[in-house]
């Protein structure tokens, strides 16, 4: 499987290279769906050349990075395009070894509970085969390496590549069920961006899964494990964020990064839902707002894990797609990151309902973003409600897409314990309903 | 300079005008005023009496005749304008009717009317000028010898706080209002249809109207016109930046131009330049070329010294840490083994 991985990867750096000597790249770059003020190159750039200034960077409200970009890219700026395709890479090899592994875990448990007896006789369509897995993790790297979101993030230099190759090497890891691996790269992903913070759970579930660990409350191995694991990823969090101290000797970054995230206060249109609510919001209640759309980002994680405990790596998937759509400043690179895994869940085709709207909603959304920013910004017959309106529809169209593969995950799972061919109790067939 | 446009900002246009016919009036000619308005009152289609202007209501008095020269018009009277005159940074290309030909010892006159705020002055509708960028103009105009004495007199709203940052010397502020308060205009003509004339400038105007050349009256009066009973807005003046005494001052040193004439019967010889001259030039005098008028400030001087860049390094105690953390993890995971076949 090697050979097609390197010919995807050589198509895709010929694509990035091609664009970036092209005109569209200053053009790519400037685009606030691509880059937002926590990831855009100009910050980076302008970041450094105040660090050269003398100045620290976060002394004014322009750069919104972390000290270990800073100190990757003092000796790296030369070479950004080849870094940025480097991590690109490196991030679809991630998630190529990352689902080739998962594909061997979900066999063998298949396996198990055909022995066990678990499935009802009539599901033998639904179980997958490995003739049908055996492409799935070259589609994710072709999914995630291929998407126009992608290409469009690695020429305009965003940061958010560095993000996505972080959360790929952190599912890699789990995925590989090394904890500490894991802890660490969790550590250095809530550290780039703060809500990786919600893939906590999805982890520890995943890892517990490995060690065959149930996951009762009263056990004692239970809550041993996840406090051996909570305690790595707190104590790697700690030392790194001490360690970017020593970087510029100031705790600035802090308020600068952390500050930023949490509190919004830069409300440039994006492809996210907090900037026009706080545009047009009064002071007086934004603190409230702010507090409950952060809340809204943390909050499924509860619940997903509750229902979803036996499959963690689904969890993970709904749980990096409301992270893309719910954070503060998202782009379409976070949504590139999540769509990388659709591929994993091919075999759920038949139960989607409105997958066809859907992929037409978003098409049409992201064509639209550039025309009614230039109808808002350039020609001035528009106004901020009609970017909002496509931002709005969206982000809509995501949620509807990921409850869809939400419930036809469900539904499957259904299928499987209970047959296909549902009956009621008086023999006529029935229907499932999702209440 | 009148700062305004519109019909509506008809007082305005005539304000300025008014203050234009006394001043030529009392001998300045067109080559010494700079003049900038928007210019577009006499040919609005809703003036009722196209190609005129009038300040007093029956229509008495047009004040836009045909000697009005008008210096910068329309979309030309931009802050950026307004201060390249004042400063004298201006392209080598402008013609100069449209330059502050002043040197050190002229007395310069500058007379503002719009629409103004607590610091600003509304520029057409559509940018400012603080009062902090006006005395900064003004110190500028004073760091290049542009002036000897200057008056500045503005009617607008809250006109007092334009003049609370003047910090260059020799300047003396009139203002119609004090912050806080409006400067309310005179009177409407129900022929036209919008306000003639501000209450100010109207009160300003009939003062002027008595003085002529000759005249001995000083600067005290002027701050006398316009008491609030008239007026309803408090007019300020601020003296402190000026060196000599109000009641020294005549009002015909700035509004008017007045020169000293002294007939004498006997005749003078003037020796020729050349020989008793030469001695007296300094020796470490340096030899510069003459300073075009565009280059009086030496610019060119102050912006190469940019600072010199360092380049900024991590300190090495993080690059240790790092690195060793990195290395940590990675046998952490592969195994000390691993450790004898790096080495």
């Amino acid at each position: 499987m090697a050979a097609p991985l390197v010919l995807v990867v050589l198509a895709a750096v010929t694509v990035r290279a091609a664009l970036y000597r092209s005109s569209l790249a200053v053009f790519i770059a400037e685009r606030v769906e691509v880059a937002s003020p926590l990831n855009a190159w100009k910050r980076v750039v302008e970041g450094l050349a105040l660090l050269d200034l003398g100045v620290s960077p976060y002394s004014g409200a322009i750069f919104h990075e972390t000290p270990l970009i800073i100190y990757l890219f003092h000796f790296l700026i030369e070479y950004a395009e080849l870094v940025f395709m480097i991590t690109d890479v490196l991030t679809a090899v991630a998630l190529y070894l990352a689902i080739q592994d998962f594909n061997k875990v979900v066999f063998k448990k298949q396996k198990l509970l055909i022995e066990l007896d678990k499935y009802a006789p009539d599901v033998a369509e639904l179980i997958q085969t490995p003739m049908e897995m055996h492409y799935i993790p070259l589609k994710v790297a072709l999914f995630y390496l291929l998407n126009p979101y992608t290409v469009m993030s690695c020429v305009a230099k965003s940061t958010c590549a560095i993000n996505n190759s972080v959360i790929a090497f952190f599912i890699l890891a789990t995925m590989k069920g090394s904890a500490f691996l894991s802890a660490v790269f969790l550590a250095l992903a809530t550290y780039q961006s703060l809500y990786p913070l919600t893939l906590f759970a999805p982890a520890l579930l995943y890892l517990l899964q490995r060690q065959f660990i149930p996951i009762k409350l009263k056990s004692k191995s239970f809550w041993l494990y996840t406090l051996q694991y909570a305690s790595l990823y707190l104590c790697s969090l700690v030392v790194i964020i001490c360690l970017s101290f020593f970087l510029l000797n100031s705790w600035d970054f802090i308020p600068s990064v952390y500050g930023f995230i949490l509190s919004v206060p830069d409300l440039t249109p994006n492809i996210g839902l907090f900037w026009y609510f706080f545009a047009e919001m009064f002071e007086h209640f934004s603190l409230f707002f702010v507090c409950v759309f952060q809340i809204n980002v943390f909050f499924y994680t509860i619940p997903l894990a509750i229902k979803l405990k036996e499959h963690p790596v689904f969890f993970m998937f709904v749980q990096l797609a409301i992270i893309s759509i719910f954070k503060s400043y998202p782009t379409v690179g976070d949504v590139a990151l999540y769509m990388a895994f659709l591929p994993v869940w091919s075999h759920l085709y038949r139960f989607l309902r409105n997958i066809f709207i859907l992929s037409c909603v978003l098409i049409f959304c992201s064509f639209l973003f550039p025309v009614l920013w230039h109808l808002w910004i350039y020609a001035g017959s528009a106004n901020s409600n009609f970017y909002y309106a496509i931002t709005l529809t969206f982000n809509i169209g995501q949620i509807l897409l990921i409850s869809d593969y939400f419930y036809a995950f469900l539904r499957r799972e259904f299928y499987l314990t209970h047959g296909l061919h549902l009956t009621r109790q008086d023999g006529t067939e029935a229907m499932l309903v999702l209440k | 300079v009148c700062t305004s446009r519109f019909w509506f900002n008809y007082r305005h246009v005539a304000n300025t005008l008014s203050v234009y016919r006394s001043v030529k009036r009392l001998g300045i000619p067109d080559s010494h005023i700079v003049l900038m308005l928007a210019d577009d009152m006499a040919c609005n289609p809703r003036n009722p009496k196209p190609a005129t202007v009038f300040s007093h209501k029956n229509m008495e008095l047009n004040v836009y005749g045909d000697d009005v020269e008008v210096d910068y018009r329309s979309y030309e009277v931009t802050v950026e304008n307004f201060l390249r005159v004042l400063t004298g940074r201006i392209p080598p290309s402008t013609p100069r009717s449209k330059r502050l030909l002043s040197d050190d010892r002229s007395n310069i006159l500058i007379y503002m009317t719009g629409h103004g705020g607590n610091g600003f002055l509304k520029f057409q509708d559509s940018e400012e000028i603080t009062n902090v960028e006006l005395a900064d103009a003004f110190e500028q105009m004073w760091q290049k010898r542009r002036y000897n004495e200057l008056l500045f007199i503005i009617d607008t709203c809250q006109g007092a706080s334009m003049y609370e940052r003047f910090y260059s010397p020799n300047i003396m502020a009139l203002a119609s209002s004090q912050v806080g308060e409006d400067s309310l205009s005179h009177q409407p003509d129900l022929g036209i249809g919008v306000h003639l004339m501000d209450r100010y400038t109207f009160y300003v105007l009939e003062f002027l109207e008595e003085i002529h050349p000759a005249s001995q009256t000083n600067m005290n009066d002027l701050f006398q016109v316009c008491p609030k009973s008239l007026c309803v807005s408090t007019p300020g003046h601020r003296t402190d930046l000026f060196q000599r005494d109000p009641q020294s001052v005549l009002i015909t040193d700035f509004f008017g131009s007045v020169r000293k004439v002294e007939i004498t019967a006997e005749t003078l010889s003037l020796e020729r330049h050349g020989a008793g001259m030469e001695s007296k030039l300094p020796e470490e005098e340096l030899a510069t070329e003459p300073l075009k008028y565009a280059e009086q400030l030496p610019v060119a001087q102050i912006i190469h010294q940019k600072p010199k860049q360092k380049d900024w390094h991590p300190p090495g105690g993080f690059i240790l840490g790092l690195w060793a953390l990195i290395i940590m993890v990675f046998f952490k995971t592969y195994g000390i083994k691993h450790m004898k076949h790096v080495f």
